[in-house]
């Protein structure tokens, strides 16, 4: 059948970044996959107890990052980074709506309440859409554990679309965020079923294809008639539905495989959870789906931009954004700190969980690269550069790694994101606003 | 930033004409004909601040000022031609980004009134000639109307889209097209629980004495082909919201035929059709047929009697249209004003409408936020879900005997009842009420009597979880109430200081009169704090109080143009005084919520018809709901290959 011009079949930075050479799609020396994450954590961080004072290796740990002291060797702290881009390069306020979309995508988003809404893709869902991505049963996970916000506009006149997405699948549509760890599970390692016999297999999946032959064709023939700027949609669901057969065709590839649930997994989707069990399960997860190679790309929204959540198990009473805006109180830092560490402390669980599974002769952080920061440097003025940034996992052998790397104030963050991009095995010579790649990741 | 930063910011309103708002125009002696008078005033203002950067000789960004400013001198209609062009302007000095911090700064009165100046032009617009009913937008559904379409159209007892990703808002709501993505989960989940959705409907439906689905069985030599259609075509009918055309049914057809030679029994087959219905863009969807040839060059045609049933349905019940309303399309009378009447005050008297209820008055008062709301436990011990559920129904039980008793919409601001529980009536200090079940009782005059800015919730929902915000309410009053939404604040503005020790130095009132010392304060506060103040009697829950820690709670207020308020009471007079402005921003809401767009510049002739019309007919509610109906936006398309007019 004819195709309609599918933005996310050819994403044009995509065409120009695999132009080049392509590695062995981000396989590791040892033959073992590699993978990305992205963590994503709002309102910046009392830089005071964030940055540490000493460069390069054996850095004394600041009050924030203390909580990593078991994996201060795996990680890369990359002070000095801008996102440069979520300024307001003439567009006015919304430091938190541009300081999220353009945390992983490195383009200046439209300012807009949706009617136009435009970013671009983040280098995660480049990554998926890359080779990498079809080498697994999904091609990315995106999770988040605070939904966005239920009613009213974000942040001075940009949609709230911006404040609770840092996964962009294409400039103008973010990628579907995971907010149900049940899902999540199902998602990855459901349909395992032994016992079911092949031909009603066959039968499930044939019937199942069948009604996404007919969307398809029915999708084409209404693009037909409908107004020029509804195809657009027409065009996502298309996108969508084929990204669904495709993934069917693929775990026929690559079945589920069988893994115990993590502990405190909800029997059934929907069920509440507390802000800090969503997020230990969610993390248990990535381990899981890391390990068992289900996927190698994610991303992951510890809460959207401007998160007001009220930490009640370190005991705040206060939104977790309006600490942030700090003025320079005493009173005010120090919780901000509190939260800051808190925050830390469990992504250090992850990596120590990460770190403890054996993978070939090292472990599973050896062949990972873990992004954990902010688009945001400091909370108070929502400042674009300074950000918090760290780096976990050694990128399978090819980052140095347990050193503090200062860098010249304003350089891009962007600078990472090609490094990572090529060691995942897309080569891109530019993303965003680099500048190049970032050679300080190696000695 | 603070209380400041936690504003609601909406970009500049299209209107923005106030009392409220900051001074009276710039333009003593407008010309009304020429608009020189008045170009004479603001010329100088860009003179000094602007043209030395945005001039001919060198146009920074592309904006040359000097051009537009003798475009203007020779102009011979009022209104602004290059409206892309001043639109960029206002927002750069709304939003303070121009001049730049460097340069020498205008005074925040003359940069309110250049704003209000350009506001004021952009606002000129010609409303003689024929409307323009702007930009369709086509809509998948949200979650709320999936749940009910699928309730409606199968019969089930299932609420699927529970487990959606949540939908994104826009404009204050959650049936705006242009946000309402589809992304990659919703697409999987759109298509299992098609799937669920048929299991369970025809395990319902098997239960039946008289079966609503599978309508007829072939029997031996009887047609199969027959007989799904008789089961197809009313079902897709329903499912699209209009009759199926010859070949979408054809291929639907073949479809379960297909199924049905590959061995598939009849109902397996016909259910693997039902369930492609449900993942059809036609169902998923609220399509709106592109303006066939024959509209060409016109401005505006009408939407077909379908699609005006739809658009009807979905908005006052937020689910398809019943089967009385697909009759009266397919007897093309729906199109008829008495019948479009009749209608309307069929839908609203229908139970069906407390969706209207829960979806509209849900998101455009906010109480839909109250859900995620928690307050200090040690502060406010007796604040729990029952008392927060309280609070919201007692808003949306008043909100629906507005509806049902189409009472005036000036009600909603002052009111002579209200309904409690005993939970709520003894947050509220009242007598006599016993049990959960709500009742309708008399409102007292010592909580300062009824209307929404007297409900727990209203005032709960715009507080901070420690303490009342009187900024977050006057806000809530600017923009819910009046649609004056003040602009944002300018940037290193020196925060109310929340520490304990700052809270001995003075009562919060006191310490925000400070705040407001700074003249770049006062000219957007002394707005919107004193609609707070008149409400502090009122604690971050609603309850009454006569202090607020050792310090007498002072009411008092006086508002930009003179008037003098005393409390609640006098906001309520006051806000009931401006009744105009009131309904004006009730409509644009409720047309945003029905267009599921952006109200634009070219809304506004529709907007003053239906404003008009509600202060001829005593602002019954009805009135606004009709007023919207009959709009031209509401009920015509534009034609094919129409412009965008500019003023």
């Amino acid at each position: 059948m004819a195709l309609p011009f599918l933005e996310s079949m050819a994403p044009s930075i995509l065409s120009s970044a695999v132009a080049g050479e392509t590695a062995a799609t981000g396989i590791t020396a040892s033959g073992a996959p590699l993978r990305s994450a992205f963590i994503f954590v709002p309102n910046g961080v009392n830089q005071a107890h964030w940055v540490p004072k000493d460069v390069g290796p054996a850095f004394a740990l600041p009050n924030i990052l203390e909580p990593l002291a078991n994996v201060q060797d795996d990680l890369l702290v990359l002070s000095g980074l801008a996102n440069a881009r979520a300024r307001h390069n003439s567009d006015g306020g919304g430091g938190h709506a541009r300081g999220t979309t353009t945390f992983l995508t490195g383009v200046q988003c439209v300012k807009t309440y949706g009617k136009d809404i435009r970013a671009g893709i983040s280098v995660d869902q480049l990554m998926a859409a890359s080779q990498t991505g079809q080498e697994t049963r999904l091609d990315s996970l995106v999770l988040t554990c605070e939904s966005g916000s239920d009613a009213g506009n974000c942040d001075t006149g940009y949609s709230c679309a911006y404040n609770s997405n840092v996964s962009w699948r294409t400039p103008t549509t973010p990628a579907g965020k995971e907010l149900d760890p049940r899902r999540v599970f199902d998602r990855l390692f459901a349909g395992h079923d032994p016992a079911e016999r092949a031909e009603s297999r066959a039968l499930r999946l044939r019937r199942k294809k069948s009604v996404l032959d007919f969307v398809l064709d029915d999708s084409l023939r209404l693009r037909r008639s409908v107004a020029e700027n509804d195809r657009r949609k027409i065009d996502e669901y298309f996108n969508n539905v084929r990204d669904i057969e495709r993934r069917l065709e693929r775990s026929a590839r690559h079945p589920a495989q069988s893994v115990a649930e993590p502990a405190g997994l909800p029997a059934r989707e929907g069920e509440d959870l507390d802000w800090e069990d969503r997020l230990r399960l969610m993390l248990d997860l990535l381990v899981l789906a890391f390990q068992t190679d289900s996927t190698r790309v994610a991303s992951l929204m510890l809460a959207p931009a401007a998160s007001e959540r009220i930490y009640h198990r370190i005991g705040m009473k206060d939104g977790h954004h309006w600490l942030s805006h700090h003025q320079h109180t005493a009173h005010k830092l120090e919780l901000y700190r509190q939260i800051n560490r808190y925050h830390v402390s469990l992504i250090a669980r992850f990596l120590e969980r990460l770190k403890s599974t054996p993978e070939g002769d090292g472990t599973l952080l050896d062949n990972c690269m873990i992004l954990y920061g902010c688009g945001i440097g400091d909370g108070n003025g929502h400042t674009h550069f300074d950000l918090p940034v760290l780096l976990a996992g050694r990128g399978g052998g090819t980052i140095d790694s347990g050193r503090h790397v200062r860098f010249a104030r304003e350089s891009s963050l962007c600078n990472l994101f090609v490094s990572m991009l090529n060691r995942m095995g897309v080569s891109a010579d530019r993303f965003g606003d680099s500048t190049g790649a970032m050679s300080e990741l190696t000695l | 930033m603070g209380d400041m930063d936690l504003l609601k910011r909406t970009h500049l309103p299209v209107f923005l004409i106030s009392v409220f708002a900051i001074a009276t125009p710039v333009i003593a002696e407008r010309d009304q004909a020429a608009g020189k008078t008045s170009l004479d005033a603001v010329v100088p203002f860009f003179e000094s601040h602007c043209v030395a950067c945005h001039g001919t000789r060198r146009p920074k960004a592309g904006l040359n000022l000097e051009t537009e400013l003798a475009t203007l001198h020779k102009r011979t209609a009022p209104g602004l031609e290059n409206r892309e062009f001043w639109e960029k302007v206002v927002l750069m000095l709304r939003e303070r980004q121009m001049p730049p911090e460097a340069e020498e700064q205008p005074s925040e009165t003359d940069r309110q009134k250049i704003i209000s100046w350009i506001t004021e032009e952009l606002d000129r617009f010609d409303c003689s000639g024929p409307m323009d009913p702007g930009r369709s937008v086509m809509r998948r559904l949200n979650r709320t109307e999936y749940n009910n379409t699928v309730r409606d159209l199968l019969g089930v007892d299932m609420t699927p889209a529970d487990n959606f990703p949540p939908d994104e808002i826009s404009e204050g709501f959650d049936t705006i097209g242009d946000v309402l993505t589809v992304p990659p989960i919703l697409a999987e989940r759109y298509l299992e629980s098609a799937k669920v959705l048929v299991d369970r409907a025809l395990e319902l439906d098997a239960k039946r004495e008289t079966k609503q689905i599978l309508v007829c069985q072939p029997s031996a030599g009887s047609d199969a082909r027959d007989c799904a259609r008789r089961i197809l075509e009313p079902f897709v009918t329903r499912a699209y919201r209009r009759p199926p055309r010859a070949a979408e049914l054809d291929r639907l057809l073949g479809f379960v035929k297909s199924e049905l030679g590959s061995g598939q029994g009849f109902e397996s087959a016909i259910a693997l059709g039902l369930q492609a219905v449900l993942s059809s863009p036609n169902f998923l969807f609220r399509v709106e047929a592109a303006p066939g040839p024959e509209s060409a060059g016109k401005v505006a045609e009408p939407l077909n009697d379908y699609e005006l049933a739809t658009r009807l349905s979905y908005l006052l019940w937020s689910s398809i249209p019943d089967d009385r309303l697909l009759e009266l399309a397919g007897r093309k009378e729906l199109q008829t004003d008495a019948v479009l009447e009749a209608e309307v005050r069929r839908m609203l008297q229908s139970p069906r409408a407390d969706e209207f209820v829960e979806n509209f008055f849900g998101q455009w008062l906010q109480t839909r936020k109250l859900d995620g709301i928690s307050r200090d436990a040690s502060l406010f011990p007796h604040f729990d879900e029952k008392l927060r559920n309280a609070m919201k129904n007692e808003t949306l039980l008043f909100a629906k005997a507005i509806l049902r008793e189409d009472r005036s919409i000036l009600e909603l601001l002052d009111a002579d009842f209200t309904y409690v529980n005993e939970k709520l009536a003894r947050h509220y200090n009242m007598t006599g009420v016993e049990g959960p079940e709500f009742r309708r009782v008399a409102t007292e005059a010592s909580r300062g009597g009824g209307g929404i800015l007297t409900h727990a919730s209203i005032l709960t929902l715009t507080s901070n979880p420690t303490r009342t915000s009187p900024v977050k309410r006057g806000n809530w009053v600017l923009e819910q109430l009046l649609g004056t939404p003040p602009p944002p604040p300018p940037p290193d503005v020196p925060e109310l200081e929340e520490t304990e020790q700052a809270a001995l130095t003075g009562s919060l009132r006191q310490r925000l009169e400070q705040h407001r010392n700074n003249p770049n304060c006062s000219i957007c506060h002394d707005r919107i704090d004193p609609l707070g103040f008149a409400l502090e009697n009122f604690d971050a829950t609603g309850a009454w109080r006569d202090f607020d820690g050792k310090f007498l709670i002072d009411p008092s207020g006086s508002l930009p143009d003179g008037t003098t308020l005393g409390g609640a009471e006098d906001l309520k007079r006051a806000l009931v005084d401006r009744r105009d402005e009131f309904a004006r921003c009730l409509t644009e809401k409720l047309l945003t919520y029905g267009l599921g767009r952006e109200v634009e510049y070219y809304d506004r002739c529709a907007v003053d018809g239906i404003v008009e019309s509600l202060s001829t007919k005593d602002y019954n509610f009805s009135r606004l709901v009709l007023g919207v109906v009959q709009s031209t936006p509401f009920r015509m398309k534009r034609g094919s290959g129409y412009e965008e007019r500019r003023p």
